[in-house]
C-alpha cells in the first residue's frame, strides 16, 4: 500500500496478466480463482470469441478467449495459459482464457487515463512500473456473454 | 434485532399460509355438509391463530377482520348457525379476504376496503343470527389502544416529564402506588421480544383496574452515540400504577420474560415514606425554563422520586452535572432500537424460500449419507492394500452406485411435496370465475396427497387457473342451457392428480358442452391458423385450441376469451417437459390432461455424438434409432433433405450443422457410420437426427447455462459427464418445430406428397 497516495486517491488492487504480447488488468475482487486451461465445450451459435463451456464444481460457465476477443495475436502453444474465473457486478460468472497472470498491484483509480468510448470493453489505460496496461471494463466484455437470444 | 424480527414476521406468514389451508380444507368439508365438532373447532382455530399472530405484530387491519371472521365461527362452534350452503359461501368469500389481507399484510396489493366491508356486513348478520354477542361490543376490542404503537416508547421525555410532575402532585393522596422498574437484557430483544410488550401489558393492567399508568424511561445508561452498540439493551422503565394493583398481576406481565429483564416491583409509599416530599425539592422551574435537551428531563425525573437525594441542592449546579453525564444525543439513540423494531415490520419478505418435510425423510438421507461415508471409508482401504484389491473394489464401486441412486431418490422424496397447496388454491378460483361469470360450479379435487417435486408445484399454479377459468368460462353451460341438455344447473370439475409410469399425471374434466368442432374449425380457419381447405381430424382441431391466438369466445370476458390463455398453458406445461392432450365428447365435456415429470432434476438421456462432442437427448423424445439407408433419402428444392421411413417421410435434420458447429455435417455429407435417430416433438410431430455416433444412455443431472449464458436456439440446458465435461441437452421440440415450421400441423403427410 503506498500511503503517500492523495486524501481523494482510491486505491484498486488489481490482478495483471498477459494477452499475446499486451498487459490487462481487471480488479482483483472480481477475480474468483485462477486454474489451468481444459478442455471445452462448444457451444452452438456462440461468437467466435467464446472457446465454450466448462465445469466449474458443477457451475456451468463459458469461456472467452481474451485473444480472440480484444483482437490480439496469441502466444502460441503457450503451456502457461490459464483460466481467470471472473464473476461481474451482476452476478454472471465466466471464464478468462489468458496467456499468463503477472502479478498484483495497487492502482489509483485517478491514474487510470480514460480512454474516449463509454461502453468500450477497455476503460483505460495505467501505467505500473513504466508498463502501459489497460484496464479491462468486466461488465462490458462478460455483459455480451448473456442477454438476448441470437437468432 | 431487525434481522430477528423478520425471522419471526417470516414464520408468522409461513403460519398464516398452513392456516389458511387448513382452513380451506375445514371449509371444503363443512360445505361438503360434515359439520363434525372437529372440522369446526379446526376452522376456528386456524383463524384464531392468525388473529393472535396479527395482533402481536400489529397488523391492524388483518386482526379486525379475522376478530369479525372469528367472532361469526363462534356461532358455528356453539351450535347457535347451523352450516348452511349460505353461510359457508359466506364463510368461503371471507377466506377469500382474510388471504387477500395477509398477503397485502406481507406487501402485496391492498384489498378494495368495499370487498372487506362487504364480508365482515356478511359474518356480522350471521353473528346477529346466531344471537350471540353483540358484534359492536366485540368490534371494539378488537382495536383497543394498545395495538397503536405507543408513543410513549418513542418520546419518552416529553411524556415523562409531564407524567412525573403529575404523578408527584396526585400521588400524595395514593401513596400507596405500585411501581414497577424493570431493565430489560439483550437476551429479551434477542428473542424478538420488546419492552413495548410489557408496557402494553402494564398499561392493560392499569385500565383493567380502573386506573392509568405513568411511563417514564431511565436513559442514564445510555453511553455516547459514538459507543453504542446498536445490539445492546440499555434502557430501562419505571411505571407507576394506580394503588389498586396487585403485585401478582404485574408479576404476571413478566412471567415470560422474568430470566431475561431485571424487575422490582415496590409500593411507593414502602420505598418513599413522604411522597410529596420531593416535589418541593425538585429543581421544576429550572427545567421547564431550561431548554436542554428533552431526554434531560427524563433523567432527572426519576432521581426526583429517590428518597435519598441530597435536600438542598443547588438547582443549577445539579442542571450542569446533568448535562455533562448526559450523551449528546441521546433521544436519537433511545429511539434507535425501537426504530429498528419497526422497519422491520415495514420491510416484508415476498416469497417463502423454506419447506417443511417429515423428520423420517431426513432421517433417512442422514442414514444413507453415513453409509456412504461407510463405503468411501471402505475405498480407502482398497486402495491402501497392496493387491488383490482390484475384484474388491469393483464390488464396493457397485454398491456405492445404488447407494447413491437412493440418496438421490431420498433428495428428491426431500423436495417432494403434495399439490395440495396448488390444487386447493384452484377451488378460490373457480368461485371467483363462478361469481364473475354467474355459473354453479362445483370444482372436486382428486389425489392432492400426489406429491412431486416442489418447483413444479409452484410452476403449476399458473397454467391450471388459466385451464380452470376456461373450463369454467368455456367448459360449463350456462345454467339454462345446462337444464335445456338434461343436466343439472350446476356444473361439475374434476381436477384430479395421480402418479402414472414414472410421471405425474394431472387431469381437469369438466361435464360442460365439448369442444365445438364446427365453430373451432370456422374460427382457426377465420383468424388464418389453418388453411381454408383443410381437413383435419377430430383430434387436430381440438389442439388448434392451443394455437396462439386462439379464442373461441364471441366476447372477451374479464376472465378469459383474449386468446392468450391456452398458448401460454401448453408453453407453460412444455417448458415443465410436460404434455397435454384433449379429449372432448360433444355435449359431454372435456377432459384436458397434464402429463409432467416427477422431477426437473435428472433426466434419462441418450448420450449421442455430433460434431465430435457429446451431447443428450431426452430418451423419451426418442422414437427409434436405425442405420442411414441412402436409398431412403430425397432432396427437396429447397435443399432439404427428406427420410421415408417404412413409407413414411420426414424432415432429416443433420444435427451437427443444425447447431452451427463448424460445419461439420454440411461439408462432408452422410458417412455410413451415420446413425439417425427418429424424434418426436410434444404433439407427435416426427424428425430424423443424423448424428455421428451413438454413445451410451444414462441419467444425467440437468444444469442450467442460461444464468451465466444466453439462450443457445436447439439447446435446452446442459449436464456433466462422468469424466467432468460439459455436455448439453438438446431441446428436440424446438429442433424438430424448426425442420416442419410452426403453423403446419399435418408436416409427415404434406411432406410426403411433394416428395413422391
Amino acid at each position: 500500500m503506498t500511503d503517500e497516495a492523495g486524501a481523494d486517491a482510491k486505491l484498486v488492487k488489481m490482478i495483471v496478466f498477459a494477452v499475446g504480447d499486451q498487459e490487462y488488468c481487471i480488479p482483483i475482487l472480481s477475480v474468483r480463482e485462477i486454474r489451468g486451461f481444459e478442455k471445452t465445450t462448444a457451444l452452438p451459435f456462440a461468437p467466435h470469441y467464446v472457446c465454450g463451456a466448462i465445469n466449474l464444481r458443477g457451475i456451468i460457465l463459458t469461456v472467452i478467449d481474451l485473444a480472440v476477443y480484444l483482437n490480439v495475436e496469441p502466444q502460441a502453444d503457450n503451456p502457461r495459459r490459464v483460466v481467470i474465473i471472473v464473476e461481474s457486478r451482476n452476478g454472471t460468472v465466466c471464464g478468462l482464457l489468458v496467456d499468463r497472470v503477472i502479478d498484483m498491484a495497487d492502482v489509483n483509480l485517478s491514474d487510470i487515463q480514460a480512454v474516449a468510448e463509454e461502453d468500450s470493453s477497455l476503460s483505460g489505460l495505467v501505467m505500473i512500473a513504466d508498463r502501459m496496461i489497460g484496464v479491462l471494463r468486466l461488465e462490458v466484455v462478460v455483459g455480451q456473454l448473456v442477454g438476448g437470444m441470437i437468432s | 434485532m431487525s434481522g430477528d424480527m423478520d425471522d419471526i414476521l417470516l414464520v408468522f406468514f409461513q403460519e398464516c399460509e398452513e392456516q389458511l389451508q387448513e382452513l380451506e380444507r375445514g371449509l371444503s368439508a363443512l360445505s361438503d355438509g360434515e359439520s363434525g365438532k372437529e372440522t369446526i373447532n379446526a376452522v376456528f382455530r386456524a383463524v384464531h391463530s392468525i388473529k393472535g399472530g396479527a395482533a402481536s405484530f400489529g397488523l391492524e387491519n388483518l386482526v379486525r377482520f379475522a376478530h369479525v371472521f372469528e367472532s361469526s365461527l363462534d356461532g358455528l362452534r356453539s351450535g347457535r348457525v347451523a352450516p348452511t350452503p349460505e353461510i359457508v359461501k359466506t364463510f368461503l368469500k371471507a377466506m377469500d379476504v382474510l388471504s387477500d389481507l395477509v398477503a397485502e399484510a406481507q406487501g402485496g396489493a391492498a384489498v378494495d376496503q368495499g370487498r372487506i366491508a362487504e364480508s365482515q356486513t356478511e359474518l356480522e348478520a350471521i353473528i346477529g343470527e346466531g344471537g350471540g354477542s353483540a358484534p359492536a361490543a366485540k368490534q371494539e376490542d378488537v382495536i383497543p389502544a394498545d395495538f397503536v404503537p405507543v408513543p410513549m416508547d418513542f418520546e419518552p421525555v416529553m411524556a415523562d416529564f409531564d407524567f412525573g410532575d403529575f404523578g408527584l402532585e396526585e400521588d400524595a393522596p395514593a401513596a400507596a402506588a405500585l411501581v414497577v422498574t424493570f431493565s430489560p437484557h439483550t437476551a429479551m430483544y434477542d428473542r424478538g421480544d420488546d419492552a413495548r410488550n410489557l408496557l402494553i401489558g402494564l398499561a392493560d393492567v392499569a385500565v383493567a383496574h380502573g386506573g392509568t399508568s405513568t411511563v417514564t424511561c431511565e436513559t442514564a445508561a445510555l453511553p455516547a452515540l459514538a459507543d453504542m452498540k446498536t445490539e445492546q439493551s440499555y434502557l430501562s422503565w419505571r411505571v407507576v400504577l394506580p394503588a389498586s394493583v396487585p403485585e401478582e398481576s404485574v408479576h404476571a406481565v413478566f412471567d415470560w420474560v422474568s430470566d431475561v429483564c431485571d424487575v422490582t416491583i415496590s409500593r411507593e409509599g414502602g420505598s418513599d415514606p413522604d411522597g410529596g416530599e420531593p416535589a418541593p425539592e425538585e429543581p421544576t422551574p429550572a427545567l421547564v425554563e431550561d431548554p436542554a435537551p428533552a431526554t434531560f428531563k427524563a433523567e432527572t425525573e426519576p432521581a426526583a422520586a429517590t428518597p435519598d437525594l441530597q435536600p438542598h441542592p443547588a438547582s443549577a449546579s445539579v442542571v450542569e452535572k446533568i448535562m455533562a453525564e448526559l450523551p449528546p444525543p441521546p433521544t436519537a439513540a433511545a429511539s434507535a432500537p425501537i426504530a429498528a423494531g419497526n422497519t422491520a415490520a415495514v420491510r416484508r419478505p415476498v416469497e417463502q424460500a423454506t419447506i417443511r418435510v417429515d423428520l423420517h425423510r431426513v432421517d433417512d438421507l442422514m442414514d444413507l449419507v453415513g453409509e456412504l461415508v461407510i463405503a468411501q471409508a471402505a475405498l480407502e482401504s482398497i486402495g491402501q492394500r497392496e493387491e488383490g484389491g482390484q475384484q474388491e473394489m469393483i464390488k464396493r464401486i457397485a454398491s456405492m452406485k445404488t447407494l447413491t441412486r437412493d440418496i438421490q431418490d431420498a433428495v428428491m422424496a426431500v423436495r417432494a411435496q403434495p399439490v395440495r397447496s396448488v390444487f386447493q388454491r384452484m377451488q378460490r378460483v373457480v368461485r371467483e370465475a363462478c361469481s364473475m361469470t354467474h355459473k354453479d360450479v362445483v370444482l372436486t379435487l382428486e389425489g392432492e396427497d400426489t406429491e412431486v417435486d416442489r418447483t413444479l408445484v409452484e410452476k403449476l399454479s399458473d397454467p391450471l387457473t388459466h385451464m380452470l377459468r376456461n373450463a369454467v368460462d368455456h367448459g360449463i353451460e350456462s345454467a339454462e342451457d345446462r337444464i335445456a341438455a338434461g343436466k343439472s344447473p350446476t356444473g361439475q370439475i374434476l381436477l384430479s392428480a395421480g402418479h402414472r409410469s414414472g410421471r405425474i399425471l394431472i387431469t381437469i374434466k369438466d361435464d360442460g358442452g365439448g369442444i365445438n368442432h364446427e365453430r373451432v374449425l370456422a374460427i382457426a380457419i377465420k383468424r388464418g391458423i389453418v388453411a381454408p381447405d383443410a381437413v383435419l381430424t377430430d383430434d387436430e382441431i381440438n389442439n388448434l385450441i392451443f394455437a396462439p391466438g386462439f379464442s373461441t369466445a364471441t366476447t372477451v370476458s374479464d376472465l378469459s376469451g383474449r386468446g392468450v390463455g391456452m398458448d401460454v398453458v401448453k408453453q407453460a406445461i412444455l417448458g415443465l417437459g410436460g404434455r397435454v392432450t384433449i379429449s372432448s365428447v360433444q355435449g359431454e365435456g372435456t377432459t384436458f390432461c397434464l402429463s409432467l415429470p416427477l422431477t426437473l432434476a435428472v433426466l434419462d438421456g441418450m448420450l449421442i455424438v455430433a460434431a465430435g462432442s457429446t451431447m443428450v437427448v431426452p430418451v423419451s423424445s426418442v422414437v427409434e434409432t436405425m442405420m442411414v439407408n441412402h436409398k431412403d433419402i430425397y432432396m427437396l428444392p429447397d435443399g432439404a433433405n427428406v427420410v421415408s421411413i417404412r413409407g413414411v417421410c420426414m424432415p432429416l435434420i443433420p444435427l451437427a450443422s443444425e447447431l452451427g458447429l463448424g460445419g461439420y455435417g454440411t461439408s462432408r455429407g452422410l458417412s455410413e457410420d451415420d446413425v439417425i435417430l427418429v424424434v418426436e416433438n410434444e404433439s407427435g410431430a416426427r424428425a430424423a437426427l443424423i448424428v455421428e455416433d451413438i454413445r451410451d444412455q444414462a441419467q444425467v443431472v440437468i444444469k442450467s447455462i442460461e444464468k451465466n449464458y444466453r439462450q443457445m436456439p436447439g439447446v435446452s440446458a446442459a449436464t456433466i459427464l462422468g469424466d467432468g465435461s460439459v455436455s448439453l441437452i438438446l431441446d428436440v421440440p424446438a429442433l424438430v418445430a424448426n425442420a416442419l415450421g410452426r403453423i403446419d400441423t399435418r408436416p409427415s403427410d404434406v411432406r410426403t406428397g411433394i416428395a413422391a
